[in-house]
């Protein structure tokens, strides 16, 4: 039995070096850096070590949503994606059976995302990108995403979804949490939606769309989206076929906290369609995530092979 | 076998008469606000239609629009018990099919208070229906905090209804009805985030808080929520119990459009906290709810007759 897990980040050691020493980075400051999480500075070797210590083979590594910056110039942008997807190739590099690796893009520009995910892909042997849930505000039913998207589909790359900054969440509820713990949480739900109900499936049919936390919402909450979709017709504007065909469409990692709601993802979007994804390093991560995969007692043991390391191994040909 | 009703709403009559007349109702200009033919319905109209349906008892809500919490409180105060009067007049007059449910203007705390005593105390209504939010104030806010302990000590349900619309979603992303279909059940999770997180429910153990919409995403999600409290002491500054041990302290309606969300509510809550409420006369309502409640095959005779009358029977002494 293997284990492969997409959802594990990084803060890119380039970026501690330079702000740990009070320089600017690309600028950006510590404060960007979720320093303080002292797992964040791990180097590589000891984060396989850590790895060898909760029986996680392989992780797919993404830099932290704090290095997306969509909101700066695409040229500096660019340039913090680069050193980010450099640095990870080299981890890939020096620990070719242990680590692979997903883009950071500058969603900003499409072209020039485009551009870095065919450099990550083809150049640095990456899997896919991890994006947001939204650009400076725009969802991805717009049609300047479009090309990203038939670029994606066409490299086979994954397209990896994490909020970064704040969710929809925040602005009402700033305190306890709850911009995490409900905002991601929200947010994937639309970006479910925006995918869905934009026509973004229909027109890239074999673009792989992952959602992080276990696609949020997306899966509880699509009884209602079916509902609107059958009286409402701006929800019918894209698609003839309700939103629930839909869910077998995307990939989810695990991330759900919960035995039951893991349980009705499955249900709900098919066990070929789960995968495993930890979070790690952060607090929010499932703390011993093989373990508690391998102690669902309402999943059986083909699904828990399937989430731990079957279906990425297909997906990404690991 | 009864029904009982307790998400169904009234566009008023003195409403409407003001709009037809071409005269402003309380700052409401006429064609400000638009009237769907079943919402202009008479009282009689109404039991016709409950009559086809199979509902015994509607308790009924005035329209989520005339909550205007943004107005001058001197204005509204007027409108609402204007409302409040007439769904009075239609329990007098129907007092077999109709409870009361009243709006109060929660701009004003006190003015709120006054009106709910008022209707519960002076008209026997059950509660008031009120938003998951005051001008962006959650009910975490001290300022709300006298409210819950009047209703508290009246013994009044605090129905939780978005205002028509006006979700966090709508910034997001205003297409497709997301607005609704996604919203509603985000603003109810934070809203059951707000009393719990907030230490509402542990300053009055005995308050009723009904949260419309099976409460949104709120038992799907409380695993995330549950390790957000685990992990991060601003999570922990009101409560010392998992926010997972507050479910069970609220009542939900089983407005889900999903059976396999209905069936994780009532696991995760508890089939004595589950109660029926269809959204009359919205397009998002249950169109047959008895019909489809009785149709259920996950859920057992008697978890159906608890939704449909038993648990309101109790809750509203009824």
């Amino acid at each position: 039995m293997r284990s492969i897990d997409i959802h594990a980040h990084s803060t890119p050691q380039c970026f501690q070096r330079a702000v740990l020493a009070g320089n600017e980075w690309h600028g950006m400051t510590a404060a960007d850096g979720e320093l303080f999480n002292p797992r964040n500075a791990w180097t590589p070797d000891q984060r396989i070590a850590d790895m060898n210590s909760i029986g996680i083979d392989i992780q797919v590594v993404s830099t932290n949503a704090g290095f997306y910056q969509y909101d700066r110039d695409v040229a500096v942008t660019t340039a913090i994606a680069r050193d980010c997807n450099d640095e990870i190739h080299q981890m890939t590099m020096d620990y070719p059976d242990r680590l692979a690796g997903l883009a950071n893009i500058p969603m900003q520009d499409a072209s020039a995302a485009v551009a870095e995910l065919d450099r990550a892909v083809h150049q640095l042997g990456f899997k896919g990108a991890m994006i947001g849930d939204q650009v400076n505000g725009k969802t991805f039913d717009e049609p300047e995403f479009l090309p990203v998207w038939q670029a994606a589909e066409q490299m086979g790359a994954v397209i990896f979804i994490h909020q970064g900054g704040g969710t929809i969440g925040t602005k009402r509820q700033p305190r306890y949490h709850v911009r995490n713990t409900i905002g991601n949480l929200a947010d994937r739900a639309v970006t479910f939606a925006a995918f869905t109900f934009g026509g973004v499936m229909d027109k890239c049919p074999d673009l792989k769309v992952l959602l992080a936390h276990g696609g949020g919402y997306a899966c509880f909450g699509i009884g209602r989206m079916d509902r609107g979709w059958q009286v409402r017709s701006e929800a019918r504007v894209n698609i003839d076929q309700p939103p629930s065909n839909y869910l077998d469409k995307f990939y989810y990692d695990c991330l759900t906290h919960s035995e039951p709601a893991l349980r009705m993802l499955i249900d709900s979007v098919g066990i070929d369609r789960v995968v495993l994804g930890t979070d790690w390093p952060a607090d929010m991560k499932i703390d011993w995530p093989v373990s508690w995969v391998m102690g669902l007692k309402s999943l059986t043991q083909d699904e828990k092979e399937a989430i731990l390391w079957k279906n990425l191994e297909k997906m990404l040909g690991l | 076998m009864r029904s009982i009703d307790i998400h169904a709403h009234l566009t008023p009559q003195c409403f409407i008469r003001a709009m037809r007349e071409g005269r402003e109702w309380h700052g409401v200009k006429p064609g400000e606000m638009g009237i769907g033919p079943r919402n202009s319905w008479t009282p009689e109209q109404r039991i016709d239609d409950m009559n086809s349906l199979g509902v015994d008892v509607h308790v009924v809500s005035t329209f989520s629009f005339y909550y205007y919490y943004d107005r001058d409180p001197g204005v509204i105060l007027p409108m609402h018990r204007e409302c409040n009067d007439e769904v009075h007049q239609m329990t007098v007059d129907y007092p077999d099919r109709f409870k009361g449910m009243a709006i109060i203007p929660m701009q004003d705390v006190k003015l709120a208070i006054e009106e709910l005593d008022r209707c519960v105390n002076g008209m026997g209504f059950v509660g008031a229906m009120i938003d998951d939010h005051v001008n962006g104030k959650t009910y975490d806010d001290p300022e709300f905090l006298p409210l819950w302990k009047a209703a508290e000590e009246m013994g009044a349900v605090m129905l939780v209804h978005q205002q028509g619309g006006q979700t966090l979603v709508r910034d997001r992303n205003p297409n497709y009805h997301l607005h609704n279909t996604i919203g509603n059940l985000v603003d109810r999770a934070v809203t059951f985030a707000s009393f719990v997180f907030g230490g509402v429910m542990d300053a009055c153990p005995d308050l009723r808080v009904c949260l419309c919409h099976g409460g949104g995403y709120t038992c799907f999600g409380a695993g995330r929520m549950d390790r957000g409290w685990q992990v991060r002491p601003e999570a922990r500054v009101n409560i010392s119990q998992p926010p997972s041990s507050y479910l069970n302290k609220f009542y939900y309606d089983c407005l889900t459009h999903s059976e396999p969300a209905l069936r994780m509510l009532i696991d995760t809550v508890g089939i004595d906290k589950v109660i029926f409420g269809t959204d009359w006369p919205a397009d998002m309502a249950i169109d047959w709810p008895v019909s489809w409640i009785l149709g259920l095959e996950s859920l057992t005779m008697e978890e159906k007759e608890a939704i449909l009358y038993k648990n309101l029977e109790n809750l509203l002494g009824i």
